[in-house]
């Protein structure tokens, strides 16, 4: 029974970090309509870019600062990071594309992608080794069991509160009403008077804050993190996102649930499962694909000639 | 109105005497990029690249088209001979060989994707899945089965156009992203797979695979032929270059056969082309089935050649490699997704040296190509029924006159 339940509680946790970075894709389609691809490669830079910090300060004195100051400190370097990096994503590879097909956007944003990803393993001190990720939250557990570890117990807990500040934002904020505006209808957006292209460049520098509080967890939750991860958590995060509905917060919760789940227990409950559970991931994200491409909580969109 | 039905010797001559040079050039800087040292190769791809965009600009590259066009028979014969003369030219060095096998077969790969992804605008992000199915039901021909390889490209052919199959049923009710997704997932799934199966040698792949024989003639030795001593790569890359001559005939013609016609039609509108009557399903599994064609026989060579067929040959990455090359060569024209395959395999092989970089590389290339000039370096050609509605008009008022 007890496995069973750790085996829930890391679904919950994968789906958690594929949750996170299925937002970030949901978030950048809904506003501009185009797939990021680049997302993943953000949230593991994310990641390295924290780890790095932490080297730096592990080597001054702040290392003696209580933990909660150092963590917030690192959340904060990595998040400005990376909030630099989604704008320098719309620039170099949204806006020379507004008007172009959609295959062009979604090619330059893997192009940045590889070059993202390339760029943190040559220019990391041994980037191209598994890294390991810093130890920043405590150990130990609620009542010794080990599904209830203090690591799960805090990367599930920032993930229902980044979901609970993204609702509120996007209901009650005068900016997030206006992303939701402009995902709905562009043209009247911009007709009611709402500044596209500061709401815009909002909704990647927003983006980028996500994806790099999203790298921190998955490093929590990897332990290891390789220079590459963000391709593969790109495009899970991304079929997540898609299965789920590609402009909904609430598919993006539910395909990444989903997704974690069907890893987990094809790994666990198959011989030799790990080695193909992405595999049968994938082949379930290709049957929704072709049977219900709306997603699972998306609208199905009537093209109109 | 007559001078165009008179053939016009002295002009004529002319062209023929243009065409012969503008083929001597190109296969002169061909054999110039491939022989050279790593740092000239890269300074005069850099070179080359500048002057084609100039002469695209000029509207010269429009004119070489339409002058070889005119008279097929010279671009054809001359560069045959070239083509033949070309391998006699690198043999010395055998590593320049086999970067001029990789780019035949390459190039085959590349026109194969230019079905899908420039005719069609299907991007698709599996076609290293076409390339290694071909190649490893190649190797698993010869090797578990012991079947002849010749037979065996055969076989590579069926396994891909089923794939093919496979992979296209499902796009077919998906459009632009979905697609997209729905390729890379394949690609992915695809990488995953084979490697758990012994039988296709597992993470290690298949080593030892037997070459091609014609005759009693082994392609995999050394031959010596009007005094030159030609390496095994030599007799690889002549086949290599019959494989490229075929696949390019096939390319250009159905490029401006009706087929081809359709396929750009639902590039642009698909609702308009079914409008059109069109069978939208059929062409488009005609495109897939095609392209994966092209990449089957390309993969049973390279397997063949490579004596080894392995995973890592035929990841996600290869895929964009693919996708690179018909980028920056220009989509939709046979001859730029050539030029486009070929500037990307020198460039991956003269970087050998910096694997490391290789990726980032790419990665650069492609932002720059997509962001400066995503038509590519040679880009589609314009479809120009008008001549030939000339020439037919033409010749009906010569007969009325007569009649």
């Amino acid at each position: 029974m007890s496995e069973f339940l750790s085996q829930i509680v890391n679904a919950l946790l994968l789906g958690c970090t594929y949750t996170l970075v299925a937002i970030g894709f949901s978030l950048f389609f809904g506003v501009l309509d185009v797939v990021v691809f680049c997302s993943g490669d953000i949230a593991i830079f994310g990641a390295f870019a924290l780890m790095g910090a932490y080297m730096i300060i592990a080597t001054t004195g702040l290392i003696n600062l209580p933990l909660v100051v150092i963590i917030l400190l690192l959340l904060v370097i990595s998040c400005v990071l990376c909030a630099i990096l989604g704008l320098l994503t719309y620039l170099f590879s949204i806006k020379p594309f507004e008007d172009a097909p959609p295959l062009m956007p979604l090619l330059s944003t893997i192009a940045l992608g590889i070059v993202i990803r390339e760029g943190v393993g040559l220019f990391f001190p041994k980037g191209r080794n598994p890294q390991p990720f810093p130890e920043l939250i405590p150990l130990g557990s609620i009542g010794g069991n080990a599904a209830f570890s203090f690591r799960n117990i805090f990367i599930l807990a920032v993930t229902v509160v980044i979901l609970i500040f993204l609702f509120t934002f996007l209901k009650k904020t005068k900016m997030g009403i206006s992303m939701q505006a402009i995902a709905q209808n562009r043209e009247l957006a911009y007709m009611t008077g709402i500044n596209l292209r500061s709401t815009v460049t909002f909704t990647f520098v927003l983006g980028g804050i996500l994806l790099s509080i999203a790298g921190f967890l998955i490093g929590s939750y990897s332990g290891v993190l390789r220079f590459d991860a963000g391709s593969m958590y790109g495009i899970k995060g991304f079929s997540a996102a898609v299965v789920g509905g590609l402009r909904s917060i609430y598919g993006a919760i539910a395909g990444g649930m989903l997704l974690g789940f069907i890893e987990v227990f094809v790994s666990g409950w198959f011989p030799n499962g790990a080695s193909y559970a992405s595999a049968i991931a994938f082949v379930v994200v290709v049957i929704f694909m072709v049977v219900k491409p709306e997603g699972i909580l998306g609208e199905k969109t009537v093209e109109k000639v | 109105m007559n001078e165009k039905t008179k053939a016009n010797n002295p002009s004529v001559f002319m062209d023929y005497l243009k065409i012969i040079l503008v083929n001597i050039i190109i296969f002169g800087l061909v054999s110039f990029v491939l022989k050279a040292d790593y740092l000239v190769s890269l300074l005069s791809l850099v070179v080359i690249i500048a002057a084609l965009l100039y002469l695209e600009k000029k509207g010269f590259i429009s004119k070489i088209f339409s002058l070889f066009i005119r008279h097929k028979v010279v671009a054809f014969v001359s560069a045959l001979i070239l083509m033949c003369i070309v391998p006699f030219v690198l043999a010395s060095n055998r590593y320049v060989v086999h970067i001029a096998v990789l780019a035949c077969l390459y190039g085959v790969v590349a026109l194969g994707l230019n079905f899908q992804m420039g005719s069609t605008d299907m991007t698709n992000f599996a076609t290293a899945v076409f390339f290694g199915v071909g190649a490893y039901a190649s190797g698993v021909t010869s090797m578990r089965l012991g079947i002849n390889p010749w037979w065996g490209i055969l076989i590579a052919v069926a396994a891909a156009v089923l794939v093919g199959l496979i992979i296209g049923v499902p796009t077919l009710r998906t459009k632009g992203y979905y697609l997209s997704l729905v390729t890379m997932a394949l690609q992915l799934v695809f990488s995953m797979t084979i490697i758990l199966f012994q039988f296709f040698g597992g993470p290690d792949g298949m080593a030892g695979l037997p070459g091609f024989e014609i005759f009693g003639f082994d392609l995999g030795m050394t031959h010596n032929l009007f005094g030159v001593k030609l390496p095994y790569q030599v007799n690889y890359l002549f086949l290599a270059m019959i494989v490229l001559i075929l696949a390019t005939y096939v390319a250009m013609r159905t490029n401006i056969s009706r087929s081809g016609l359709a396929l750009n039609n639902i590039a642009q509108d698909e609702t308009a082309a079914n409008c059109l009557g069109i069978n939208v399903t059929r062409q488009k599994l005609l495109a897939f089935c095609l392209g994966s064609a092209f990449c089957g026989v390309a993969g049973a060579i390279y397997g063949q050649y490579m004596m080894f067929v392995g995973p890592d040959d035929f990841d996600f990455n290869k895929s964009l490699i693919f996708i690179c090359m018909v980028i920056l060569g220009g989509m939709d024209n046979p001859i730029g997704v050539l030029v486009g395959a070929f500037i990307i395999t020198v460039i991956n092989e003269k970087l050998r040296d910096f694997a490391d970089y290789q990726m980032l590389f790419y990665g650069i290339i492609l932002m720059t190509v997509l962001i400066a000039r995503p038509k590519g370096l040679i880009p589609k050609r314009v479809r120009n029924y008008c001549e030939v509605f000339k020439l037919s008009v033409v010749k009906h008022e010569h007969i009325k006159e007569e009649a």
